[in-house]
C-alpha cells in the first residue's frame, strides 16, 4: 500500500549523514516539547501563587480573629458601660439563624412542605444557615412545628463548616477538604478559604446568599442525649421553634 | 482503501506474464459492504426454490365426530363405525395419529423475493471488490499462495479452450490447482435427507472463471470440480459470494477485465452498459484507521489521556486532624499554640480564666470604692478602667472565652 510517510532532509552539508525522520514524528516531538515547556512554566507559576495565596489566607484569618474578638469585647464593654450609668444597652437583633428540620417527611401540610423545600430542608436533621429578615422570619413561623432554630455562635458556625461542610460543586456534594474547592466556586465573591466562608456566614456579609447556597444543607446527627419532646415548642419544654442561643447547645450534641 | 488504481499484469495460459497490463477497474475500489452482500445473497437464494406443500385432503378424509361429554373419553372427534382398529380413534386434530397437521403447508407461500435493483448492484460491486483483496480471498479459504497476482487476469486465449485437459493444464500453470485439490479433498456425502434426494455429495467451491465471450471456455472448465463459469455481463452474486461471504477466488480473462469499467463505471464516469448506475460512494474517503489515529491533525486536538482516575477520598475532620486543619487554615496553628501557651501559663501561675475574672472584679470593686470615698467623678474613672481592662484581656484566645460564654 502507498505509505505517505514523508522524509525530511534536514541539513545542506553534504558531509554529515543526518538520519531521515518522518515529518509526523518531528511535528509530534515539537508539540510535546512545547507542551512540556508550558507545563513547567505553569508549575513554577502555580507554586509561587500558592505560596502567595497561603500568606493571604493567613493574614485574612488573623484579621478575622481580631475582628471577632473585638466585636465580642465591644458588646461586653457597651453592656457594662450602660449598666454602670444605669442605662440599658440593647444589642442588635440577630441577623443569622441556623435552622434544623426536626420532623420527617410524612404527613406534612403543603404550605409547610413548600417552606421547608425553599429552605432546602428536605430531610430530617438537615440544617441550613438562614439570614433573618421580615420575610424569612415569617417563613420560619409557618414551618415552626417542623424546625428547631436559633442564633449560632462562632464556635457552632466553625464546627459545622469544618466538620460537616460540603459544597455544591457542579450540582454534586463535594467535601470541603481543600480551599481550592471553595475558591473555584466562590472565588469571584473573594471567598477563597474556609475562614473566609466562616466569616461570610457568621457576619452575614454581602455575599451571604452565595456562600450559604454553596454550602450543601448540613446533615446532622440525632442529638446525643436525645430530644426533649419534638411535639412541643421549646418554650413548653419541647424542641421545635426558636430557641435563640440554646441552639448552640443543641448543635454541640448534633454536629 | 486508497483510490489509487494500479496496473494489473495479464498472464498467458502458461502462467507467464505477457507484456500487457490493464488499469485496475474502479469496481475494485468500491466499498465492501458485507452486510449488504449477506442480505442480498440471503434474498437471492430463495429465488431458486420450488413450491412444496402438504395435500389439502391429508388428515381430513374421515367423517369423524366428537362423542361429546359423559363417555369417559377425551372430547376429540372420533372415527365412526366399527369393525376395524380405526373406529373410535381420534381424527382431524394435529395431535391425533393420522390427523391433519397444524397449519397445513400451502403452495401459495411466498417463495421468491424481490430485491431492489440498487441493492443487488451494490452487493455485486462489493463482491467484486472483495475478490481483489488477497486477505479476504485467503480468509474465504482459497489456496492462492501460488497464484502470481490478485486480481488474476489471463489472456483471452483461455476463452478459446476446447479440451478439459488443456483447462487443467492452465490451472496448474497459473498456480490455481491447489485450490482445485482442496475441492477434491472436501468431497463428502451430504448430511441429511438430501442424500436420498439426488444431492448425495457435497464439496467446496473453487475458482470462478469470468469470461467475455464463450468460445468453448464453459465446456472446457465445467467438468473440473469446484470451478464456476460466469459471463461478465451476467455476473451472479450467488457465485461471487457463495454462502453470503465475500472473497471468492476469481480468474478473469483480459477482455472481461477490461469490460468492468464500462459495466460498472468509474466514479467520474457513469456505467455505459447499465442504465443509470455509478459506483457507490464510500462513507469514509480514507478508512485507514491506524493512520488516522496517528495523524497529526487528530492527535494535536485530543485532550490528554486520563491515566489515573481520581477516586473518592474519605473526608477527614479538620477539627481533629491537625495536618488537614493547617492545610485549610494556616492561622490555626498560631491560634492553637497561643491557647496552649496560655493554658500552660495559667497552670504554672495557678490562674484560670475564672480566677482571672474574679480577680479583675475584685480590682474594679476596690478601685471604685476608693474613688467613691475620695469623691472623684465616678463616670470618667470607670470608663478609663474599662479600657484598661480590655487591653489586658486581649491576650486570651477567643475560642475559650466564646465557649464559656454561650454554650
Amino acid at each position: 500500500m502507498t505509505d505517505t510517510a514523508k522524509k525530511v532532509n534536514t541539513t545542506t552539508t553534504p558531509k554529515k549523514a543526518v538520519p531521515k525522520v518522518p515529518e509526523v514524528l518531528l511535528k509530534k516531538r515539537k508539540l510535546y516539547a512545547d507542551l512540556k515547556a508550558r507545563r513547567l512554566r505553569a508549575q513554577v507559576q502555580a507554586a509561587k501563587h500558592k505560596k502567595y495565596k497561603r500568606l493571604v489566607i493567613f493574614k485574612r484569618a488573623e484579621r478575622y480573629n481580631s475582628e471577632y474578638r473585638k466585636k465580642e469585647r465591644d458588646l461586653i464593654r457597651l453592656k457594662r458601660s450602660a449598666k454602670v450609668r444605669g442605662n440599658y444597652h440593647v444589642e442588635a437583633e440577630p441577623s443569622l439563624a441556623f435552622v434544623i428540620r426536626i420532623r420527617g417527611i410524612r404527613g406534612v401540610h403543603p404550605r409547610v412542605k413548600k417552606v421547608l423545600r425553599l429552605f432546602r430542608l428536605r430531610q430530617i436533621n438537615n440544617g441550613v444557615f438562614v439570614k433573618l429578615n421580615k420575610a424569612t422570619i415569617q417563613m420560619l413561623r409557618i414551618a415552626e412545628p417542623y424546625i428547631a432554630w436559633g442564633y449560632p455562635n462562632l464556635k457552632s458556625v466553625r464546627e459545622l463548616i469544618y466538620k460537616r461542610g460540603f459544597g455544591k460543586v457542579n450540582k454534586q456534594r463535594i467535601p470541603l477538604s481543600d480551599n481550592s474547592v471553595i475558591e473555584k466556586s466562590l472565588g469571584k465573591q473573594h471567598i477563597i478559604c474556609m475562614e473566609d466562608l466562616v466569616h461570610e456566614i457568621f457576619n452575614v456579609g454581602e455575599n451571604f446568599k452565595k456562600a450559604s447556597n454553596f454550602l450543601w444543607p448540613f446533615k446532622l446527627n440525632n442529638p446525643k442525649g436525645g430530644w426533649r419532646k419534638k411535639a412541643n415548642h421549646f418554650a413548653d419544654g419541647g424542641d421545635f421553634g426558636n430557641r435563640e442561643q440554646y441552639i448552640n447547645r443543641l448543635l454541640r450534641k448534633m454536629v | 482503501m486508497a483510490a489509487s488504481r494500479p496496473l494489473v499484469s495479464v498472464y498467458n495460459e502458461k502462467g507467464q506474464s505477457t507484456g500487457n497490463s490493464v488499469v485496475l477497474p474502479a469496481v475494485f475500489r468500491a466499498p465492501i459492504r458485507t452486510d449488504i452482500v449477506n442480505f442480498v445473497h440471503d434474498q437471492m437464494r430463495r429465488n431458486k426454490r420450488q413450491a412444496r406443500a402438504v395435500s389439502d385432503k391429508a388428515g381430513e378424509q374421515t367423517s369423524a365426530e366428537s362423542w361429546g361429554t359423559g363417555r369417559a373419553v377425551a372430547r376429540i372427534p372420533r372415527v365412526r363405525g366399527g369393525g376395524t382398529h380405526r373406529s373410535g380413534q381420534g381424527a382431524f386434530g394435529n395431535m391425533c395419529r393420522g390427523g391433519r397437521m397444524y397449519a397445513p403447508l400451502k403452495v401459495w407461500r411466498k417463495w421468491h423475493r424481490k430485491i431492489n435493483l440498487k441493492q443487488r448492484r451494490y452487493a455485486l460491486v462489493s463482491a467484486i471488490a472483495a475478490s481483489g483483496v488477497p486477505s479476504l480471498v485467503l480468509a474465504k479459504g482459497h489456496s492462492i499462495e501460488t497464484v502470481p497476482e490478485i486480481p488474476l487476469v489471463l489472456s483471452d486465449k483461455i476463452q478459446d479452450l476446447k479440451k478439459t485437459k488443456e483447462a487443467v493444464g492452465v490451472l496448474r500453470k497459473i498456480g490455481a490447482w491447489s485450490d482445485i485439490l482442496k475441492v477434491y479433498a472436501s468431497k463428502h456425502t451430504r448430511a441429511g435427507k438430501g442424500k436420498m434426494r439426488n444431492r448425495r455429495t457435497v464439496m467446496k467451491r473453487g475458482p470462478v472463471i469470468i469470461y467475455d465471450k464463450d468460445n468453448g471456455v464453459k465446456k472446457a472448465f465445467r467438468n473440473i470440480p469446484g470451478v464456476s463459469l460466469l459471463s461478465v455481463e451476467r455476473l451472479n452474486l450467488l457465485r461471487l459470494a457463495p454462502g453470503g461471504h465475500v472473497g471468492r477466488f476469481v480468474i478473469w480473462t483480459e477482455s472481461a477485465f477490461k469490460k468492468l469499467d464500462a459495466l460498472y463505471g468509474t466514479w467520474s464516469k457513469k456505467s455505459q452498459l447499465k442504465v443509470d448506475f455509478n459506483l457507490p460512494q464510500p462513507i469514509m474517503t480514507n478508512s485507514d484507521l491506524g493512520r488516522l489515529l496517528k495523524a497529526f491533525e487528530i492527535q494535536s486536538v485530543l485532550r490528554a489521556p486520563i491515566k489515573r482516575q481520581a477516586r473518592r477520598k474519605v473526608k477527614k475532620n479538620p477539627l481533629k486532624n491537625i495536618s488537614l486543619m493547617s492545610r485549610l487554615n494556616p492561622y490555626a496553628a498560631v491560634q492553637k499554640r497561643r491557647t496552649l501557651l496560655q493554658q500552660l501559663k495559667g497552670r504554672r501561675t495557678g490562674t484560670t480564666a475564672e480566677s482571672k475574672i474574679a480577680a479583675r472584679k475584685e480590682r474594679t470593686h476596690a478601685s471604685l470604692k476608693t474613688k467613691r470615698l475620695s469623691g472623684v467623678n465616678l463616670v470618667k474613672k470607670t470608663k478609663k478602667q474599662q479600657i484598661g481592662a480590655t487591653t489586658t484581656t486581649t491576650t486570651t484566645a477567643t475560642k475559650t472565652t466564646v465557649s464559656t460564654k454561650s454554650s
